[in-house]
């Protein structure tokens, strides 16, 4: 079971990032989310959303998912491509075990149902 | 205070570099509850330095639905008067984030300075580097000197350096619901911009039962049927205007949202790129994001197709300059001439509404009727109300005209909850009462 | 309640000369303000901490876990501090993950005679990961100074396994041989019931390249490897995984002289491991006893600052620290990963050490005055300028696409440098006034 992404259904509001978050630390932050929204190409207006589990990187962009296990994409000669994000040192997706009231909180909160259980 | 704030206001004072920080007292938010009911009391106590207060709502990024905004709260040189103007997209919540409820501007500076408001520190930084350049070419030098992509700005354009009364502050890139001219209050104190970023933690007093009633709020919500619906084009469609979605849709490229809005207000068009690219684009400035419906539809009645209204709003963006207002007041038709209006462009702009508010939002229900009965005067008091509202707990404008699940009685609710202050409906017609004097 | 608690409120009353005494109870270790016939007396330990060259971040995890138990006395030591004879002061050192060979070499022979003179002398070394390997016996440069236990490495091989996965933590050449790293994450350990260790049957740790080990006979063994888990990453076949670890030791106390070593495969000290980090101080109590009746009064020649300018460091120090983060924050997005040393540093390990001094602006501040000796407070605001204008030109190197190493390795060096200055600053200032 693992957290399923549609980036073209995504509007780009960030309240999933917010609620894993919250999730973690019981107070509304950023910070330690492991269900990020990619956003630093605002003029390209190129949005996804990526989301880290124990061993993978899910990279949920508007052209295709994009599965990386953890380390492998590693590379030191490939150039940087800024919209992966590994997210190495956050805690990877648990599924939100301790939230008996809901379930996984991201898929609670997205607006749009952008995201789902697979 | 301790809940749902950072505890902190800020006041700079540009004339002297002087930067002072107090606490929010828990009394003054049982009293004006947040948002523009502050930001009013902090304009009046700072009244004879002409200052401009910056501010988000009580409820401002939470997990409270459509909880995306911040304030501005000055002196319009439109209108002479105090104004609210929205801060949207992500920039509103990053003020909270960054560690201030309110920012209190004031004096004027003897040199071009920005604010850089971060974790809780404000600096006052040379804008010599910045100043003379536009809106866009600034919002990336800033980003690229402070390493970060992800910087939200309030930024003046040439419009605003030059004191143009139609100056407008952009928020990141785009243009924003500032309709009072505060570019040219910007310019006059020779501030460029304000960049905020932080990676603050918001504390909520009953974080379980506040966030428990925002998904059920967010469930009602989305009972509606906008919640099918996306963009500026549909926007203008329940407004009444025909048309606009078949006249933009060829130039859309996606539609987005403010933090937690449930409805995507803001439309990405694509000028130099094809619209339908779904991979990242490597033009780097390939279109705009509208999010003025009443900017872009005024363009479309002077009569320009999709692509040069989109032109037209990207460089009015660029230039920091009120698209509505060049759309009134240039009275051309054609793309270069509206451009080339910018410098010279006078008049006397229409503004809608009592002045207090942004008539960047739309003024009248969209999607649902609120149970109005179609009185002009009823309409006009119901939009004055939900815009005070809305401005008092940080609920993105244009969403608080569409939704009537986001009810003053929830936003209360969430309010007390995350707060565990009293906060009642008759502190609310008192605060809103008092905004509308 | 919070499992550190215990430590904490003993660690309040030992430096105000009160007596605790720790004995071996039926299923636990007991803590006891009264004396009983097989205990030991309990005293507040001065803890060094090796965070010099060799080391990654993970001496970090020593910090938070002394610090979270109520350790404060504690330093933080690079290698010619402990070349200089530092050590001697001290009643515990802890070595935590790193480059093993670098931090051989870095320590060379002096530190090697100073090291061996500090255990044998009664001094108790806590040596996890790349801290455990350092003074196994070995013929290798460098490491051939330490040889001071005759462990065996079950993770060491001549020829390479087949890796499966994440190559670039797989494995380290050792010699001619290799040490290869089977799996990495959450194990599952049993206890073997011998004290200090006498509290828990078994235990979940993570394993980031640590030894499977075999005792030699004057070592005891206190904890094997005895499962994986759901989390457990493997890097080599599974067999061969639980060929080279289940059942192996994962924990040693190795006596020297008058001193004792422990010796950890897996990260006993990790911030998330709680039940871990307890049996590490149980052990810090049990073998304490260096300088029986001395409190531990921290840099003497530390000074207070007045009130205005200790206000005026922290505002400062919040400035550049944030202005860094924010930076740092954002290299999140970049899949890459630098070689220093033998070790791979990826752009998150930046917001560790920045993250580890952010969360104690606050603390410090409660604080007061801030303690410093003369010159620290300065070289500490300019290296955390330093550190955001080389995150800056980092962030523009990898913008655009061109090579960044340079940039890494001296903005790593410096971000080292400085936590561990601002560490030494920081426990002067909270063991100098223990009460906030
Ligand atoms: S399921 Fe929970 S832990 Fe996983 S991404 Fe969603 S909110 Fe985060
Ligand atoms: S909550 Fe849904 S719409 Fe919002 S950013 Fe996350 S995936 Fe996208």
């Amino acid at each position: 079971m693992g957290i399923k992404i549609d980036a073209l259904k995504c509007i780009n509001c960030m309240a999933c990032e917010m609620a894993c978050s919250y999730h973690r630390d019981d107070g509304f932050a950023f910070l330690s989310a492991c269900i990020v929204v990619y956003r630093a190409r605002e003029k390209q207006d190129y949005f996804g959303v990526l989301i880290k589990e124990e061993e993978f990187l899910k990279v949920a962009r508007p052209e295709g998912l994009e599965v990386n296990r953890i380390g492998e994409a590693a590379d030191p000669n490939k150039k940087a491509d800024a919209s992966v994000k590994p997210m190495l040192l956050r805690e990877g997706c648990d599924l939100c075990e301790d939230m008996d009231d809901y379930g996984p909180m991201c898929i609670a909160i997205c607006p749009v149902d952008a995201i789902t259980l697979e | 205070m301790e809940y749902l704030s950072t505890d902190k206001i800020l006041v700079i004072d540009l004339a002297t570099s002087k930067i002072e920080e107090t606490a929010l007292d828990e009394s003054l938010v049982s009293e004006k509850i947040g948002g523009a009911g502050i930001t009013k009391h902090l304009y009046e106590k700072h009244l004879n330095d002409d200052p401009i207060v910056i501010g988000t709502g009580l409820l401002t990024g939470t997990t409270c639905p459509a909880s995306a905004s911040g304030l501005i709260t000055a002196k319009s040189p439109v209108t002479g008067k105090m104004c609210h103007c929205p801060v949207i997209y992500k920039v509103g919540i990053e003020i909270k984030f960054s560690g201030y409820d309110y920012i209190v501007v004031k004096g004027v500076s003897d040199k071009p300075v920005y604010l850089w408001i971060h974790d809780g520190v404000a600096d006052i930084s040379d804008a010599s580097g910045i100043w003379g350049k536009d809106v866009w070419e600034s919002t990336d030098s800033l980003r690229k000197f402070m390493g970060d992509d992800l910087l939200q700005t309030m930024m003046i354009g040439k419009a605003g350096e030059n004191r143009s009364d139609y100056a407008q502050i952009c928020y990141n890139y785009w243009s924003s619901p500032d309709r009072f001219g505060l570019g040219k209050l910007f310019g006059s104190k020779k501030l460029k911009a304000l960049a905020f970023r932080g990676m603050g933690l918001i504390e909520v007093a009953d974080h379980e039962n506040f966030v428990r009633r925002s998904l059920e709020i967010l469930k009602e919500i989305k009972t509606n049927d906008f919640m099918t619906k996306k963009g500026i084009a549909e926007i203008a469609s329940a407004m009444g205007e025909a048309g606009v979605e078949e006249w933009l849709e060829p130039i859309v490229h996606r539609h987005s949202a403010d933090y937690f809005t449930p409805y995507a207000t803001n439309t990405a068009v694509f000028l130099d790129e094809d619209p339908k690219r779904v991979e990242e684009s490597k033009v780097a400035e390939p279109g705009v994001l509208i999010s003025d419906v009443l900017a872009l539809l005024a363009f479309k009645k002077l009569g320009l197709s999709a692509e040069d209204a989109g032109r037209a709003l990207k460089a009015c963006a660029k230039y920091g300059i009120d698209p509505a207002a060049v759309a009134e007041l240039s009275g051309k038709s054609s793309l270069k001439e509206i451009v080339d209006s910018f410098d010279g462009l006078s008049g006397t702009v229409t503004l809608k509404g009592k002045g207090s508010f942004s008539p960047w939002c739309p003024l009248k229900p969209i999607f649902n009727d609120f149970g109005l009965s179609g009185d002009a005067a009823e309409a006009e008091a119901w939009w004055e109300r939900r815009q005070a509202v809305a401005m008092i707990f940080g609920i993105q404008p244009i969403f608080s005209v569409m939704c009537p699940e986001l009810s003053e009685e929830n936003m209360l609710e969430l309010a007390a909850i995350g707060t565990e202050l009293d906060l009642t409906q008759e502190i609310l017609d008192r605060v809103v009462a008092d905004l509308l004097k | 309640m919070n499992l550190y608690q215990s430590n904490a409120d003993i660690n309040i009353k030992l430096p105000q000369g009160k007596a605790g005494y720790i004995s071996k109870g039926n299923t636990d270790i007991r803590i006891s303000g009264v004396p009983d016939p097989e205990c030991r007396r309990m005293r507040y330990p001065r803890i060094g901490i090796y965070a010099g060259s060799g080391t990654s971040h993970s001496w970090l995890w020593f910090v938070d876990m002394f610090e979270r138990m109520g350790f404060h006395a504690v330093s933080v030591l690079d290698a010619p501090a402990v070349r200089s004879g530092r050590l001697q002061q001290m009643d515990v050192l802890a070595v935590s993950g790193g480059d093993t060979v670098a931090i051989a070499e870095a320590l060379g022979e002096d530190g090697a005679r100073q090291l061996a003179a500090f255990i044998t002398g009664g001094g108790v070394y806590l040596g996890a990961c790349a801290g455990a390997y350092l003074v196994m016996n070995s013929s290798k440069p460098h490491l051939c100074h330490f040889n001071f236990a005759a462990v065996k490495i079950t993770n060491l091989s001549k020829r390479l396994p087949t890796c499966q996965s994440m190559p670039h933590k797989f494995s380290i050449a050792y010699g001619c041989e290799h040490i290869f790293h089977p799996v990495r994450e959450a194990v599952g350990l049993r206890l073997t019931g011998v004290p200090p260790f006498s509290g828990e049957p078994a235990l979940l740790v993570p394993l980031y390249g640590g030894p499977g080990m075999l005792a030699p006979p004057e070592a005891q063994v206190l904890a094997r490897y005895d499962h994986f888990t759901d989390k457990t990453v493997f890097l080599v076949d599974k067999d061969l995984a639980e060929e080279t670890l289940i059942s192996t030791a994962a924990a040693l106390r190795v006596p020297m002289g008058n001193g004792q070593m422990y010796l950890f495969g897996p990260h006993f000290e990790h911030p998330h491991y709680h039940r871990a980090n307890r049996l590490v101080a149980d052990a810090v109590y049990w073998d304490s006893r260096r300088n029986p009746d001395e409190c531990s009064p921290v840099a003497r020649d530390a000074l207070q600052l007045p009130t205005s300018e200790s206000a005026n460091l922290i505002h400062s120090l919040r400035r550049e620290l944030s202005n860094s983060r924010i930076v740092a924050a954002g290299l999140e997005m970049f899949p890459v990963w630098w070689l220093i040393g033998a070790k791979a540093y990826e752009p998150e390990k930046i917001r560790v050490f920045l993250d580890a001094m952010w969360r104690r602006l606050k603390p410090l501040e409660k604080r007061g005055r801030i303690w410093a000796r003369a010159g620290v407070p300065d070289l500490l605001m300019a290296d955390a300028c330093e550190t955001t204008s080389l995150l800056r030109q980092l962030k523009n190197e990898l913008d655009q696409g061109s090579v960044t190493d340079p940039t890494a390795r001296t903005l790593f060096h410096l971000l080292h440098r400085n936590t561990m200055r601002f560490f030494e600053l920081y426990f002067q200032t909270i063991s100098n006034n223990l009460t906030p």
